[in-house]
């Protein structure tokens, strides 16, 4: 059991992949917003990757454990003390009955912490995940954020929490935080000629555009694009503006959205279907990426990629959120 | 530098007598977009189609395939490409659709699902009067505290049509998204074909049940939450979270895909009892009849004199509402 003292500024209970098969009942797959730091912290405490852990975002976090368990932090670095004590991200730790985990603010990289405990959080799957939308309110632990006096019961682990404590990652399988993101992205489903001009599309692939601080679980908000970046005058029967297009359903996550001159990337809880065009997919490898991208500070960078290489990452991804990353 | 370096059209198969061409676009390494015509059109004939070629695809159980999502003139196809990949999933498209090579073959299930709706009602009335309170005063979609007069002067009729026009065609569902359970439907008879702009800002809050128009589609809000559309009434119950009443024991929607709307009017008074019929006593039954739409029927009926005269007539009133109505 964990009882939380302080839900600090957004913390969820999240799995991955999520919520899936439900795009066309309004329902986006939510999920950890950075699936390699849940999984990793998973796999440090003997979970499965996709296990129910708690995804901090901006810190503050604090709740005290009520029965003697392993933990994992992993994603950035908040400066988690355990009984006001430094402990160290990315390995395995053991923790007793009474003490207390305390996140600070976010750190110098990255945006969200990520904490899993042996057998995971035991909240009920609704249509077959864990995963808080908060957009939606449903999902999770009730369908919203933790806050103090919450009670979170955690599931019962494979083998003994104490297995697993002092486990370490190889170096190589810690991911790497900068300021500057890069996602690698597929162009589609709306690109040069028909809907953008070529330029316009240079533009999108070459520009380092800034995450606007109105970004969120649903959409990370980039700076605005210009004019000549579409091919058309008009929306024609979807609107007045070139963005618009007749209601079709956004590939999420990792659609981009061209919503008047603006581009926003639709992520965990974004909107399924709408009426604006969509002009790249960041590849289903990189999504974790966007996730540790902070708003307001950090940088988005788009690289060109292709179908190949896209499912490559995915296998490569997998094998990464193994036990083959441990020491 | 190559020219084809942003092309996303990975295939395409030619217009026939019975249908348009059909593009295949990449939209992400777990995402293919199929699309009817390369010029944009909202044509319920498309949705048919693309419905019925839709349920064709379902039923083969693809592995791999994790869902589709059918909008009015595309579909999207969620896949997992570590288990199939964009080109096997084209060749499936291209199979289903060639299975149908003519219009007479487009034969769609469609149940048809009779709601009741309270026109004007208080809880819809109370979004609008927190919209002037809170958003935006001066509102011009807002006459007499509601939205219900701007609709009818939208499309140069009355109130009293306005609501006939509601009442008086099936509502089909191309397909849901966007909000949970939500559901966009279109007007089958275009004779009750009411188009109007939506609120610019949107609402902050609508009430479960509340009905409303954008541009040409109607939607009735699942769950309370902002919105966009011009309100006119309230209906019962098409979402639970909690699955309780039998209607919802397969999730939380009641919606399907194909599925037709029909209005019912009645008091408020009958619209609240039902919310508690459904949600706490959960024994309301709800009036869904199972049935079909055959796509040549309904294109022999809906361009036949008699439909296509009443179609013209509303668009002259149409034209005449728009110049009066003002802009949001």
């Amino acid at each position: 059991m964990l009882q939380i003292k302080n839900g600090g500024i957004e913390t969820l209970v999240e799995d991955w992949p999520g919520r899936l098969g439900y795009l066309g009942k309004g329902m986006s797959a939510s999920g950890a917003f950075d699936n390699v730091g849940l999984g990793l912290a998973n796999i440090l405490v003997g979970n499965s990757f996709g296990e129910a852990g708690l995804e901090i975002t901006g810190g503050f976090f604090e709740a005290q454990f009520g029965i003697d368990t392993a933990i994992a932090v992993t994603g950035s670095d908040m400066k988690p003390v355990l009984n006001e004590k430094a402990i160290p991200m990315w390995e395995t730790i053991s923790v007793s009955k009474g003490d207390i985990i305390k996140f600070s603010h976010i750190g110098e990289f990255g945006f969200r912490s990520y904490l899993a405990v042996a057998g995971g959080i035991n909240v009920p799957e609704y249509l077959g995940s864990k995963s808080t939308c908060i957009f939606g309110s449903y999902g999770g632990f009730k369908g919203r954020k933790l806050a103090a006096k919450d009670e979170l019961v955690f599931g019962k682990p494979d083998d003994e929490p104490s297995d697993s404590t002092g486990r370490k990652l190889k170096k190589e399988a810690v991911p790497t935080y900068k300021r500057e993101w890069i996602l690698r992205a597929m162009p589609g489903a709306n690109t040069s000629p028909d809907y953008a001009s070529e330029k316009g599309m240079d533009h999108l692939f070459e520009h380092t555009f800034k995450i606007q601080h109105t970004s969120n679980r649903s959409a990370y908000r980039l700076e605005e694009l210009p004019d000549n970046f579409f091919a058309r005058s008009d929306g024609g029967v979807g609107g007045s503006h070139p963005s618009n297009i007749i209601d079709h359903a956004y590939a999420i996550r990792g659609a981009l959205n061209i919503c008047g001159n603006t581009p926003i990337l639709l992520i965990a809880d974004g909107p399924t279907l709408g009426g604006y065009m969509c002009a790249l997919n960041v590849i289903n490898a990189d999504l974790w990426k966007i996730g540790q991208g902070t708003p307001g500070r950090d940088f988005i960078k788009f690289k060109l990629t292709n179908q190949e290489e896209a499912t490559e990452a995915r296998i490569n991804q997998k094998k990464l959120l193994s036990e083959a990353s441990l020491l | 530098m190559n020219k084809e370096k942003y092309n996303v059209i990975l295939d395409a198969i030619p217009e026939t007598k019975a249908r348009l061409e059909i593009l295949f676009r990449q939209a992400g390494d777990g995402f293919l977009q199929v699309e009817y015509g390369r010029k944009q059109r909202a044509a319920l004939q498309d949705s048919f189609r693309m419905l019925a070629i839709n349920d064709i695809i379902l039923t083969k159980k693809i592995k791999g395939l994790i869902e589709t999502v059918p909008g009015i003139r595309t579909n999207l196809l969620h896949f997992d490409p570590e288990v199939i990949t964009n080109k096997a999933l084209i060749d499936i498209v291209k199979e289903a659709e060639n299975s149908m090579p003519a219009i007479d073959k487009v034969v769609l299930k469609s149940r048809i699902i009779h709601l009741p709706i309270a026109f004007e009602d208080s809880e819809t009335k109370k979004a609008v009067e927190k919209y002037q309170k809170e958003v935006r005063p001066d509102a011009p979609n807002i006459i007499n505290n509601y939205n219900i007069e701007y609709i009818a002067m939208c499309n140069g009729v009355t109130v009293e049509e306005t609501k006939k026009m509601i009442l008086g065609t099936n509502w089909f569902d191309s397909g849901g998204g966007f909000w949970p359970g939500g559901a966009f439907l279109w007007p089958m008879d275009p004779r009750c074909a009411l188009v109007v702009p939506k609120y610019n800002p949107p609402r902050t809050w609508t009430p479960e049940g509340a009905v409303g128009i954008g541009g040409p589609c109607v939607f009735t809000y699942t769950t309370p939450t902002g919105g966009g559309y011009q309100l006119f009434g309230r209906t019962i119950p098409t979402f639970q979270f909690a699955c309780k009443h039998p209607v919802f024991k397969d999730g939380p929607f009641l919606y399907r895909n194909a599925d037709r709307v029909r209005f019912h009017e009645t008091t408020e008074k009958e619209v609240n009892k039902i919310y508690k019929h459904v949600h706490e006593k959960i024994d309301y039954k709800y009036q869904i009849e199972e049935g079909e739409i055959k796509a040549e029927e309904y294109i022999n009926w809906y361009n036949s004199e008699e439909v296509q005269k009443g179609k013209k007539e509303l668009e002259a009133k149409q034209a005449i509402g728009v110049q009066k109505a003002p802009r949001l």
